[in-house]
């Protein structure tokens, strides 16, 4: 426990992170909620209200799709930072096992990523109940649906980042992440000659938790599947990553 | 060499480092290369070499930091890798120059690594910023410190784990006349505690006034180990003459092949090496028979210095 406090005070001292971090994540949503409302308030007959449950939906789909490039900044940081400022040769001579040391990564990440996902969606859940006015407002199974999509498509993301950053540097782990859920990820998905293949992919497994009226091209896979390639994904990129941390010369 | 102070409290050791026939090889080359190095404890010990001889490779190897292509190591009596938790508790080490979280305070910096450490690690973080002097610092951003700042962070560092042995790589590096002079005293404050130092250093100088006992390394290979005094006296004994004309006496003492350098140390002042026998009387003899008046015959103390460069030109012109 001591080992992962000293991971989230590693990353929460770095301003410029939690900075674009906290822009990417709570401000987004707070920022599309002004300009929403702003409009609205201006032209009423143009505009509809703010809220409501179509509203949520945009407002998830920022919060879930900037705030995976935040998760992705924070996960390459927890994954790169002690090597990358030469300190990790200082906590293995500490005695401590390099799987303990590279374990302790993710959870750190994640205790730093998640209250800013949890505020973000918390704004875009309220504000589509405060703003709603004449529209309907979502329901409990549409906010549940929304907030497993967003937990599964950036914690994945948090620890893929994680295992990636052992052995790249934060820059290529970013760009490479970034293309793969904006780009490559997106395109594959919608090559229908690869079949059920799609189904491995993380993005699919992650969209199967959107809720059933949102986003129809999602790959057809049951929850439990949708699960069992998450957490293979996670798996993969954490034993690597643990692998190359042992392996490697400190 | 058991003493009551916690730095011992673990185990009552004779050596607190020893290899044999330590092996660190890249490739074809050996960086290490069939090392059998002991490191008795309460002492400092200076692992003198230069740039390029293999000490951090040492360093790095004994800390299991790069696995040893053959060999033993025993840290404090245990074997490694076996027990290599067990030793590197009551280790605190600096390889190359200390590094930090340049965006963390001095305290940060040692709160993260004494998470990694026991419990009593993180009492220990005031005391151990206080002891080098940098309390009034501590939560001031790494970088903001200078370099003479982050070694001695590093030591504090180092003193987290309350250590038995501490090796430090290069200390001196980068540090100013007073900032070498507080490193000296610092690590003979931590002798004179029980604890053991193990520098590497290609400072002979440093070494000769800090360290107690020393290990010449060159090219890989431990050339000579023991007590500072009599690993300087192992070199060919000097002698200072003070002659009335220095250019008659170079030419002299050059047709003596027994005579292996000559320096110029003042103006009328010469520093002969003598080897293979060759005794002062015999110089004097030979100076005054030229005509030469001597006012100064002096057998002169060898440093470590005309030692480490003896016996390092000698390896030179064995190649």
């Amino acid at each position: 426990m001591r080992l992962i406090s000293a991971e989230v005070l590693k990353l929460v001292r770095r301003r410029g992170l939690m900075t674009w971090s906290l822009l990417l994540t709570v401000g987004s949503v707070l920022i599309a909620e002004i300009i929403v409302v702003t409009l609205h308030a201006v032209n009423p007959a143009h505009h509809g209200p703010a809220g409501g449950a179509t509203n949520l939906e945009h407002y998830v789909f920022l919060a879930s799709g900037l705030g995976n490039v935040a998760a992705i900044l924070i996960g390459a940081t927890a994954g790169t930072q002690d090597v990358s400022s030469g300190v990790f040769r200082d906590l293995v001579v500490t005695g401590r096992k390099r799987s303990t040391l590279f374990r302790v990564r993710a959870p750190g990440a994640l205790i730093v990523f998640l209250p800013m996902l949890a505020v973000s969606l918390g704004l875009a859940i309220a504000g589509s109940f405060v703003f709603a006015g004449n529209l309907p407002n979502p329901s409990a199974t549409t906010i549940l649906d929304f907030i497993e999509y967003s937990v599964a498509i950036t914690v994945i993301d948090v620890i893929i980042a994680v295992g990636l950053a052992a052995f790249a540097s934060s820059r290529v782990v970013v760009g490479v992440m970034i293309a793969w859920n904006a780009i490559v990820g997106p395109l594959l998905l919608q090559i229908s000659a690869l079949g059920s293949a799609r189904k491995a992919i993380d993005v699919a497994a992650a969209q199967h938790f959107t809720p059933p009226n949102v986003d129809t091209s999602k790959i057809a896979m049951s929850t439990v599947t949708a699960l069992l390639v998450l957490v293979i994904w996670a798996a993969v990129f954490t034993n690597v990553g643990r692998w190359w941390t042992v392996r490697r010369d400190a | 060499m058991c003493r009551a102070s916690r730095a011992f409290s673990v185990r009552c050791m004779e050596t607190v480092i020893e290899t044999h026939a330590l092996t660190k090889k890249f490739g074809d080359r050996a960086a290490v290369n069939e090392v059998n190095l002991t490191v008795p404890a309460g002492v400092a010990f200076g692992f003198l070499g230069p740039n390029g001889a293999g000490k951090t490779t040492m360093i790095r190897t004994l800390l299991g930091l790069t696995q040893p292509t053959s060999g033993d190591v025993a840290l404090l009596g245990l074997p490694q890798p076996a027990k290599r938790a067990e030793a590197l508790a009551r280790v605190g080490a600096i390889v190359e120059e200390p590094k930090f979280h340049a965006h963390l305070t001095g305290r940060e910096n040692l709160k993260v690594v004494a998470a990694a450490r026991d419990r009593a690690a993180e009492g220990r973080i005031a005391e151990s910023l206080e002891r080098v002097g940098l309390a009034h610092r501590a939560d001031d951003r790494v970088k903001t410190y200078s370099l003479g700042m982050r070694q001695r962070l590093g030591i504090a560092r180092c003193l987290l784990a309350d250590p038995a042995l501490l090796i430090l790589d290069e200390p001196m590096n980068g540090l100013d006349p007073a900032g070498i002079l507080d490193m000296r005293r610092l690590i003979r404050s931590f002798v004179d505690e029980g604890r053991t130092v193990f520098l590497s250093s290609h400072l002979l100088d440093e070494v000769e006034k800090t360290c107690d006992q020393v290990a010449i390394v060159d090219q890989g290979v431990v050339v000579v180990q023991g007590a500072v005094g009599e690993i300087a006296a192992q070199g060919d004994p000097t002698l200072l003459i003070e002659i009335d004309d220095p250019a008659a006496a170079r030419t002299v003492l050059g047709g003596e092949s027994r005579v292996t350098h000559v320096e110029e140390e003042g103006a009328l002042i010469l520093r002969l090496t003598l080897g293979d026998g060759l005794v002062p009387a015999e110089i004097n003899r030979a100076l005054v028979n030229a005509g030469i008046a001597v006012s100064r015959l002096e057998p002169a103390r060898a440093t470590l210095e005309e030692t480490f460069l003896s016996i390092t030109s000698r390896l030179g012109a064995n190649e």
